[in-house]
């Protein structure tokens, strides 16, 4: 069985970007987009690496993405 | 979780398993209550698994259910665990006919009830964001107008295969004479920002979403249109991520509106602000009818964290729909976002505001009606 894999979003510090996309690499996040105006990371990791990239400095927070889907008509 | 007493339950239990990770959770199941997954439990009376929906229905006694709880609390694959209910058809309602029905021989319920009937603005030089389904490109209503688009759906172009962003754009910033009457857009001629952040089968997720302010902030979209969220249980905490993402959108100048959510089933049950509108620093929008009624469906201030900001009409609302129907009829709290976005948009063109100034203006100049703050906040919104 694989590891549990989840998609999360970081928030980091105004101006630690692009610094902080290295450390958080290392402590094993998958990066998908780098959302310069917002401060946010989003990307890939397994479940239990989010500890690791909760204490990155310049991490703020880090959730699981959610999913949402509209209503059928 | 506790549920409503009036709630029919079965004695069996309904656990949500992480998408892609349903070996796993199953794995978790097995060990809280009692039976191995690989042995044949599966498709018995024990355990029921809808691997395509990531749903487990599991028997056991009422002991299990605080187990269950405990494992969706933490960390690992099982999410959500909810006792199962009783379900009935339902008696058709009587069909009430819309007294006093609004004239819609020129424009529809919903521009007259934000009074931009009455109103000059038109929304000249401010960038409106509808983060949505795309965008129906051969839109008839709609050419010669500007309209800046975007996908974040991998494998999707903006075209609109849904045709709720249709409908959406359509009430937020569409015409007021189109070739067929009525009028159905609040903000006639702002400048379109169209963001496809949910596919053509209506999902998506917080990656794409995000990725959709991103690109409105940093295109300098005033006002951000989102008809879409996540329905949550009571107390849930919002998304400190999204907080963070509102605060700075605002302090670059632009509001992020938002869908409180249909999951009411009034006058039984009043349901959550969903995810993210529950955020304080996005506006929560519920709905009213052509008679300036709650809608039966919509969302409300049911806990301490998510909490109603303004109101506007999202029932029989008329707007623009992908080819080849052109034009539909929806309810939802999705169709009362565009119209409060539209108004921002106005107010932001009349008055200059920005941020938490627009938003302050926004709820500050909204008509009060006589129904609960929990249920519409400071009220209906109304155009300068």
């Amino acid at each position: 069985m694989t590891a549990s894999v989840d998609q999360v979003m970081v928030s980091v510090t105004d101006g630690s970007l692009p610094q902080v996309l290295d450390d958080l690499r290392e402590a094993g996040l998958v990066v998908d987009t780098v959302l310069e105006a917002l401060g946010v990371v989003t990307g890939t990791a397994e479940v239990r690496a989010i500890p690791a990239l909760q204490a990155v400095p310049g991490v703020i927070d880090v959730e699981r993405q959610w999913r949402v889907q509209l209503p059928p008509y | 979780m506790t549920e409503p007493a009036e709630v029919e339950t079965t004695g069996r239990f309904l656990v949500l398993l992480q998408e892609d990770a349903v070996e796993e959770g199953l794995a978790e199941l097995g060990a809280i209550a009692g039976f191995n997954p690989n042995t044949g439990a599966i498709g018995s009376d024990t355990l029921q698994v809808f691997p395509e929906l990531g749903v487990a229905v599991v028997s056991g006694d009422p002991n299990l259910l605080g187990e269950l709880n405990g494992a969706a609390e933490g960390p690992g694959a099982v999410q959500i665990v909810e006792p199962e209910r009783v379900v009935h058809v339902f008696a058709a309602p009587v069909e009430e006919e819309p007294e006093a029905a609004a004239d819609e021989s020129v424009l529809t319920w919903g521009l007259q009830a934000v009074g931009a009937d009455v109103s000059t603005a038109t929304g000249k030089g401010i960038k409106i964001a509808v983060l949505d389904t795309g965008w129906e490109n051969n839109h008839p209503d709609f050419a010669g107008r500007t309209i800046t688009t975007k996908s974040f759906i991998a494998g999707e172009d903006v075209q609109d295969g849904h045709g709720h962003g249709t409908h959406c754009i359509g009430t937020s910033a569409g015409p007021r004479k189109p070739a067929t009457l009525p009028g159905y857009g609040v903000a006639y001629e702002a400048e379109i920002f169209a963001g496809k952040v949910l596919s053509n089968a209506g999902s998506g997720s917080d990656g794409g979403i995000l990725a959709g302010i991103d690109w409105a902030v940093a295109n300098g979209c005033a006002i951000i249109s989102m008809s879409l969220g996540a329905d949550v249980p009571a107390g849930t905490p919002y998304s400190q991520i999204y907080e963070t993402v509102a605060q700075r959108a605002m302090a670059k100048g632009t509001l992020i509106i938002a869908a409180a959510g249909n999951a009411s089933t009034r006058p039984a049950r009043i349901a959550p602000v969903g995810h993210p509108a529950r955020c304080p620093s996005i506006i929560a929008v519920a709905a009213i009818d052509v008679n300036r009624a709650i809608a039966s469906f919509s969302s409300g201030s049911a806990d301490r964290i998510g909490q109603i900001d303004v109101c506007a009409p999202g029932v029989d609302v008329y707007s623009s729909f992908k080819l080849p129907e052109k034009y539909r009829r929806l309810r939802g709290t999705s169709m009362a976002t565009p119209h409060v976005a539209g108004v921002a948009v106005l107010i932001a063109e009349r008055t200059g505001a920005r941020g938490f100034e627009l938003w302050a203006r926004l709820a500050g100049t909204a008509l009060r009606l006589p129904l609960a703050s929990t249920d519409i906040g400071t009220g209906l919104v109304q155009a300068p």
